[in-house]
């Protein structure tokens, strides 16, 4: 726990001392991610020994404080967060045009903190404050992009301002109820009554509303395109996935049984529309950044397909399934999102259409940009691969099942499209755009390094199986 | 009968005053109306036997944002944006959604009316070991100090996230002779005022949000008078001063967990002096943020 503790703490001293000293931030940032990461790694390594470990803050019992609560998933997505992290630093230390100022640091610090504090916290009303850290950390780090972005960052505030109320007024409603916020404790009394129900509907649309599930997105394309390329990256990769968590562990933790059956199907075939919608949107629009922003909505679509078909057939090994398409897809669209913006900042437009020959101006980048793309087709070997694999085995299984395989299918589809549309543009060599100046090697090779680890999430299936499968039990 | 009169009277004046704000001619108006609404939010909260909520929102939901809003009025070009425009298909489309939503609310409101919390009971019960006398300081700064830290860290993301937005130079227009003296009285009693409600809070209702905002209001009022420099960020002692109630607290947590028991788990008998300690240093930073947020101004003197 202690591990877990320190991987958690460092980011929010360390951004505490980047605002008062003012280093100049990238270096120092590097270090205290890689401190942070090796100690997240730490912590997996040792609740994979002894099981889910609990701590007490401040010593009291469970009703009256919060516990936190530290289980396998949440040591790997702690290690997840900070790896992550670690990875756009690096990026970002490099491409000083990726960043937007020197706020960039210490915001993307206590973005790494929130969430550190999200995955470990097991009472709802501190999930409700590492919300609105996690909220308004996003809010500043769009609004760096400059004043085209205020737009799109006010309409993110304005609306995760209202998904955290829907949320917060659900959590008044369970503690009306039960009298406790314990999420364990929870779990034992909750009943579906009248109050439980809909304190569950309220905070399931607050917390879809912030994660943009179909179809509560339509504030995501604009902020996450209009971002700073690392901020963006930060953003689809990890912001909207705290917001899933808490979803999850609500529907797969405290709701009752039949309502959680009846909630799954809405679930599922919201997560059909959003592959397909999402997918349709990333194929007709005009800029390279919001392809890569619609992608986001439609991979979330699998994710809820996954929570939707786990609920409705409590069936807990698709649990597993949704994890791993959270990380493959984490490291994925980090790299989509800084070979992008590597390419847009090289190439001098932000159209995709500028991207006519890229495969002879910018190889790296375009490159980079392919593979991160295959992953999120799922493509074997790739983590997306071993993702949509465990979402298939039982669809497979009994032929009532199919015609979710056929929703899955015609996603697959559409992200094949929307990626070969791209990669299909770069290979055209007729009247390449020309760079703008000299591409930057070194930053090509970091936005395509998250797209090999996702191409090797594959050589550790097997643990990486055990340490999300530890949770499903 | 009275008390009835009462309640039904400030129920009536709340909504009437929400009514009024939301359709206010001109937005002057409005934020005077929304001013006046926080207020009798206030009144309201002490009539179901909150104070603490009561300060909080007389401080900061009527006084600081009032204050917010009217800089922000201030900063609007004249005669920009809809003045008088009335949009009656926005009101019946958010009448369309918040009807049907509230009748759902209060059918699931209905039932809580019998339920009891077992938890009250527990955090007066534990009061003897918290080492303060007021549940919710206990709660506060105590039982759930984690979520007050986070908290302190929301704070200091709203005035980084308000910094982004660029250099919005607030302008001190001469001030007034009369604003001036009274400003020279005022402030040592708002200081006074924020200094009895910080030290009285660990026995009664009181604290350091509370007494952060009073202190804060205090800087507002000798920054509109000209009597203070303005407020950079630039200048050190005042980001320390931001980030000092942060790291005490952090550095308690740390400490607590590294030399003692855990992570917040204060030593026997230190638990008084420790919180005190962090209530004094989270509403200097409490009143320097939010100061910050109103008057600060965002351009960089000196790198």
């Amino acid at each position: 726990m202690n591990l877990a503790l320190l991987s958690l703490t460092l980011p929010l001293v360390g951004a505490l001392l980047l605002i008062l000293l003012r280093p100049a931030g990238g270096r120092w940032v590097i270090m205290i991610n890689l401190a942070s990461t090796l100690a997240a790694a730490g912590a997996l390594h040792q609740v994979m020994q002894t099981g889910t470990q609990w701590l007490e803050l401040g010593g009291w019992q469970a009703p009256l404080a919060i516990r936190f609560q530290l289980s396998p998933l949440a040591a790997l997505l702690l290690l997840f967060t900070a790896g992550l992290h670690l990875l756009v630093a690096l990026y970002a230390a490099r491409s000083r045009h990726a960043i937007g100022g020197e706020d960039f640091w210490p915001l993307s610090c206590l973005l790494q903190a929130a969430l550190a504090a999200l995955w470990l916290s097991g009472d709802l009303f501190n999930l409700y404050v590492t919300l609105e850290l996690l909220s308004l950390a996003a809010v500043a780090l769009v609004a760096l992009a400059g004043a085209k972005a205020y737009r799109p960052a006010l309409n993110y505030l304005l609306l995760s301002l209202a998904g955290s109320l829907a949320y917060l007024f659900g959590v008044a409603l369970l503690y009306g109820r039960y009298g406790v916020l314990d999420i364990a404790l929870l779990s034992e009394l909750a009943e579906a009554d009248v109050t439980t129900r809909l304190a569950l509907l309220l905070m399931s649309l607050g917390l879809m509303l912030k994660a943009a599930l179909w179809p509560l997105h339509l504030w995501l394309p604009p902020a996450h395109a209009g971002a700073p390329a690392a901020v963006s990256a930060l953003l689809s990769a990890l912001v909207v996935k705290g917001p899933l968590y808490i979803l999850w562990l609500l529907w797969s933790r405290i709701a009752p049984v039949e309502l959680a059956q009846s909630a799954g199907g809405l679930f599922a075939v919201a997560g059909i529309f959003a592959l397909l919608c999402g997918g349709w949107s990333a194929l007709r629009a005009p800029y390279l950044k919001t392809l890569v922003a619609y992608s986001t909505v439609a991979q979330l679509g699998y994710a809820l397909l996954a929570l939707g078909l786990l609920l409705r057939w409590q069936e807990p090994s698709l649990s597993a399934a949704l994890w791993l398409f959270v990380l493959a897809h984490g490291l994925a669209k980090v790299s989509m999102f800084l070979a992008a913006g590597e390419l847009q900042y090289t190439l001098g437009s932000k159209r995709v259409r500028a991207l006519k020959g890229a495969s002879q101006t910018m190889p790296l980048a375009l490159f980079a940009f392919a593979v991160a793309g295959g992953s999120l087709i799922g493509l074997p070997p790739s983590g997306g691969f071993l993702a949509k694999w465990l979402l298939l085995q039982p669809l497979f299984q009994q032929p009532q099942h199919w015609p979710w395989a056929i929703g899955v299918l015609l996603g697959t589809l559409a992200s094949a499209a929307y990626v070969f549309r791209v990669v299909a543009l770069g290979f055209d060599r007729a009247r390449p755009t020309p760079a703008s100046f000299h591409p930057d090697r070194l930053a090509q090779w970091l936005a395509m390094l998250p797209a090999l680890l996702v191409w090797c999430l594959a050589l550790i299936s097997k643990p990486l199986l055990l340490w999300i499968g530890g949770v499903s039990q | 009968m009275t008390e009835w009169l009462l309640d039904a009277v400030l129920a009536l004046l709340l909504l009437a005053l929400a009514g009024g704000a939301l359709h206010a001619r001109n937005r002057y108006a409005g934020v005077l109306l929304f001013i006046a609404f926080g207020l009798v939010l206030a009144l309201i909260w002490a009539r179901l036997g909150a104070p603490d909520l009561a300060l909080a929102e007389a401080a900061i939901g009527a006084g600081l944002t009032g204050v917010l809003l009217l800089a922000a009025l201030a900063r609007q070009p004249a005669g920009s944006g809809a003045e008088g425009v009335s949009f009656a298909r926005h009101r019946l489309a958010a009448a369309a959604v918040l009807v049907p939503l509230l009748m759902i609310l209060l059918q699931g409101l209905d039932p809580l009316a019998e339920q009891r919390s077992p938890l009250p009971e527990l955090a007066t019960g534990a009061l003897g070991q918290s080492g303060v006398s007021h549940p919710v300081t206990a709660v506060l700064l105590n039982y759930r100090a984690w979520d007050t830290l986070l908290e302190l860290a929301v704070l200091l993301l709203a005035l980084l996230g308000a910094r982004q937005l660029g250099p919005a130079r607030f302008e001190v227009e001469r001030p007034w002779p009369l604003l001036r003296a009274w400003s020279r009285s005022l402030a040592p009693l708002l200081l006074l005022a924020g200094g009895y409600l910080l030290w009285s809070g660990s026995s009664a209702p009181g604290g350091a949000f509370q007494a952060g905002s009073l202190l804060a209001a205090g800087v507002v009022l000798l920054r509109l008078a000209g009597v203070l420099p303005a407020l950079r960020w630039s200048f050190w002692p005042l980001r320390l001063l931001v980030l000092l109630g942060l790291l005490l607290f952090l550095a308690v947590a740390i400490a607590c967990a590294w030399f003692g028991a855990g992570w917040l788990v204060y030593p026997d008998g230190w638990a008084k002096p420790l919180i005190l300690v962090i209530e004094v240093a989270a509403t200097l930073s409490i009143a320097a943020s939010l100061s910050l947020l109103v008057v600060g101004e965002a351009r960089e003197a000196s790198a």
